[in-house]
């Protein structure tokens, strides 16, 4: 019990990962190729995400497995800006369809946000939580 | 002394489920609030955008395309479709009494934006005429429409100044218009030279979907603004009576059915609100009442040990306020992270005008949710800090409760 509460953090930082990464090619992906197979700017906006989000769980599986050491420590910290660069990738790094009704905007845009907003405060918080068990351990 | 070292937050600490379960309660609490009443206002907000945006009195379409399904969409809403009738029409309509301002416009369905895959509604309009499409103008690079130069809803992702292709022709942005919160934002405005030039292109295409039409014979619907002196239902009769193979329809009546789905949508919300609310206040008050029940030997002990009745009682309600605080603002939090991002999708899925409100507003109602919730958990564990403040502790500590 004790060593699920303490990898608590980790858990749901690797859940929020894996959604991301696998919502965003299956759950939410951009709108679709045109008519003669080419790609529309947000295509490319899923794919960078997609890519943002395998380095999401990657890391989350650190902090993950090493519960509240000061590796997890590292790992929670460095989710952080990852998931807010990640959260910006849609229609601020890459543009999307110019027609705010269409899938990209709709839907992914929006759960790229919250599930980005999501790792980042679970992250802070983790990494808050580990600071102050390492305070109170000396 | 620091709210982590009272004895409310120990408790809270020291029963950190049945704690985390009555967060979890008065979040959803708080977030169907924040949920439902800026759905509710943003709907609100769209009808009256809707109504304003119009601007005409009556509305003057073929005969034939009355009897359409999605007729009122078309005109209202700016979904994509298209119908057409003789522009003699116009002038008939035009000779009638009781008309200060008239203006015709012309719809057409695009094959598809170069920027993307969904067609878009391209309604050509009479810019010397016209009165219900330059009032919403709002940023323009000034002067007078020229040829391929177009007006754009406020939804596309196009500024004043850009260019956007329809059928391979480029067309210049020359105007932005406000929000309205219907598919009329993603419309584009031009006029008939533009018209004409688009219909050629698309046939160059082999693309042609909406016939070969000549624009300045046809016309799809005639706008009138009513004179001052005149009833409008007269003059809506007048036509009817008069100008034949055409079908007027005064504004407001058509609104009247977006209205009328509005105050379905509202009172459904409403419906699922109250329920949700009556379930929540019977097991907060329920939760409270239990776990007071269970701790009556731990009261009886403070009661011995000098606490005043009033000091215990006001451990209990603080108590539940720091969980139904903590909880509101989470579910508030919640209810945001849904409404904002996901707008675009509520309004597609309703098909009703979506408009969010002001952010003052939003901020109000974000409040109200906070202090409703918490006040509504304080005020349900109010019976249980009033019962157990006048426990007897000697008779609970003999176990002759």
């Amino acid at each position: 019990m004790n060593n699920i509460k303490s990898r608590a953090g980790g858990i749901i930082l690797f859940i929020l990962s894996i959604a991301l990464t696998v919502g965003i090619k299956l759950i939410f992906p951009a709108c679709g190729p045109h008519d003669d197979g080419s790609f529309m700017n947000c295509h490319w906006a899923e794919q960078a995400v997609f890519g943002s989000g395998i380095a999401l769980t990657t890391v989350s599986l650190i902090v993950l497995i090493f519960g509240s050491s000061k590796v997890s420590l590292g790992a929670s910290l460095a989710m952080i800006p990852t998931a807010a660069v990640t959260a910006l990738i849609p229609d601020v790094f890459i543009p999307l369809c110019r027609m705010p009704m269409m899938r990209c905007h709709t839907i992914m845009h929006p759960a790229v946000i919250v599930i980005s907003c999501l790792i980042a405060v679970t992250a802070l918080v983790n990494a808050a939580v580990i600071i102050r068990k390492k305070e109170r351990s000396k | 002394m620091k709210l982590t070292e009272s004895l409310s937050f120990k408790n809270i600490k020291g029963r950190p489920a049945r704690s985390l379960a009555l967060t979890i309660l008065t979040a959803i609490m708080a977030a169907s609030i924040v949920v439902g009443t800026v759905t509710v206002t943003s709907l609100k907000t769209g009808l009256g955008a809707l109504e304003s945006r119009l601007g005409a009195d009556i509305m003057v379409v073929p005969a034939s395309a009355a009897s359409k399904k999605n007729f009122e969409n078309i005109v209202l809403q700016g979904s994509k479709g298209y119908f057409y009738m003789d522009r003699t029409y116009y002038d008939k309509v035009a000779e009638r009494e009781g008309i200060e301002k008239i203006s015709a416009q012309l719809f057409l369905a695009s094959a598809s934006a170069g920027c993307c895959s969904v067609p878009l509604q391209i309604i050509g309009y009479d810019p010397e005429t016209d009165f219900t499409v330059s009032p919403w103008i709002r940023k323009s690079t000034g002067g007078e429409l020229g040829l391929l130069d177009v007006v754009v809803g406020n939804d596309l992702s196009v500024f004043v100044g850009d260019t956007i292709t329809f059928y391979n022709v480029r067309c210049n942005v020359v105007a932005k218009l406000d929000k309205t919160g219907t598919d009329l934002d993603t419309a584009v405005y031009t006029n008939t030279d533009t018209i004409k030039r688009l219909i050629e292109s698309s046939l160059e295409l082999g693309m042609n979907d909406f016939r070969d039409i000549d624009p300045d014979k046809v016309v799809s619907c005639i706008l009138i603004k009513v004179a001052d002196d005149h009833p409008v239902d007269e003059v809506l009769n007048d036509l009817n009576l008069h100008v034949r193979r055409t079908k007027s329809f005064k504004t407001k009546d058509m609104i009247s059915g977006v209205s009328d789905s509005l105050i379905g949508v509202s009172g459904i919300i409403g419906i699922l609100m109250c329920a949700v609310w009556l379930l929540g206040l019977v097991i907060l008050f329920l939760a409270f009442t239990l776990s007071v029940n269970e701790r009556r030997k731990e009261f009886a002990v403070l009661r011995i040990a000098g606490a005043s009745r009033r000091k215990i009682s006001r451990t209990v309600v603080s108590e539940a306020l720091i969980i139904t605080l903590g909880g509101s603002i989470a579910g508030t939090a919640a209810g945001l992270l849904i409404m904002l991002p996901f707008n675009g999708l509520i309004e597609e899925s309703m098909g009703l005008p979506f408009l969010l409100p002001e952010a003052w507003v939003i901020i109000v109602l974000c409040f109200a949710a906070i202090v409703v919730s918490a006040a509504a958990g304080a005020a349900s564990s109010a019976y249980s800090a009033h019962r157990v403040s006048r426990l007897d502790a000697g008779l609970v500590l003999r176990g002759d409760n």
